[in-house]
């Protein structure tokens, strides 16, 4: 139901959880996690395009 | 007691209910964990757990992966400076520094 | 113990927005967990008994991978690594 909604949201794919979804999980503090996940993400892609790592290990341990 | 899948499917009122408790977590593995809990990433399910120094400043953490969580058990309840110190962590002046610009 | 049932969030705008300040709590503190692991030494404990340390980056925000420094790894150091959060078990450093 709706309920079950609700809870399974987070689980969704990246960028699927924006705006209004935002707010439904976080009410009146969606604006700070929303700058506060952009500013890490912000540190992630930019780290990865300068730093271009590589996973380890090449094969994932648990499929 | 949960099942890997039963913990990440916990409502944020349920996991807020060991914020600030003493829990042993029981991750994959049979790994033990034991700490105060600081939070659990309704994202991902992840627990944070803190263990306190004696001094005012150091502690360490252990965040132990919601897909790996098997059991979660309160062992101790927080007094009122254990509480206050545990959400004043990760306070960093640096983050108040950034976030006021 | 027995935790109170959450009640439906819609039935009651009231439980909704309890239910959205736990959640923005407790996201808002495992973001600043994250953050403060920026350049800190970060032990990992990952599957298949795997434990390796490393300096640590920064996450995505949905935390599927981990963007690390001198990875020590069994066979030497990887300069640049990610680590698939799937692979990880815990993680853990000293503040």
């Amino acid at each position: 139901g709706a309920w079950l909604g609700t809870a399974a949201a987070p689980h969704e794919r990246p960028g699927a959880r924006r705006g209004a979804e935002m707010k439904k999980l976080y009410g009146t503090d969606a604006a700070k996690i929303q700058a506060m996940e952009a500013a890490l993400q912000l540190s992630f892609d930019r780290n990865c395009d300068r730093k271009q790592p590589k996973y380890w290990p090449v094969i994932p341990l648990r499929l | 007691m949960y099942t890997t899948s039963a913990w990440r499917q916990q409502t944020p009122r349920d996991w807020e209910h060991y914020v600030n408790k003493q829990v042993r977590v029981t991750a994959h593995g049979q790994q033990q964990h034991r700490g105060w809990l600081h939070t659990v990433d309704p994202v991902t399910a992840s627990v944070v757990l803190v263990q306190l120094g004696e001094s005012a400043g150091g502690c360490s953490v252990s965040v132990v992966m919601g897909h790996a969580v098997e059991q979660v058990e309160v062992v101790g309840e927080a007094d009122e400076e254990t509480a206050m110190r545990l959400s004043s962590l990760f306070r960093s002046e640096e983050l108040e520094a950034r976030g006021g610009e | 113990t027995s935790i109170s049932a959450s009640s439906k969030p819609g039935a009651d705008p009231a439980s909704l927005q309890t239910e959205q300040r736990a959640r923005s709590m407790m996201r808002e503190r495992f973001l600043r967990c994250l953050i403060s692991m920026a350049n800190k030494k970060i032990q990992f404990h990952m599957y298949e008994k795997v434990k390796v340390d490393a300096t640590f980056g920064a996450s995505d925000i949905d935390v599927l991978n981990f963007q690390v420094s001198d990875l020590q790894t069994p066979i030497g150091v990887q300069t640049e690594a990610l680590i698939r959060c799937q692979d990880v078990i815990s993680y853990s450093f000293d503040m």
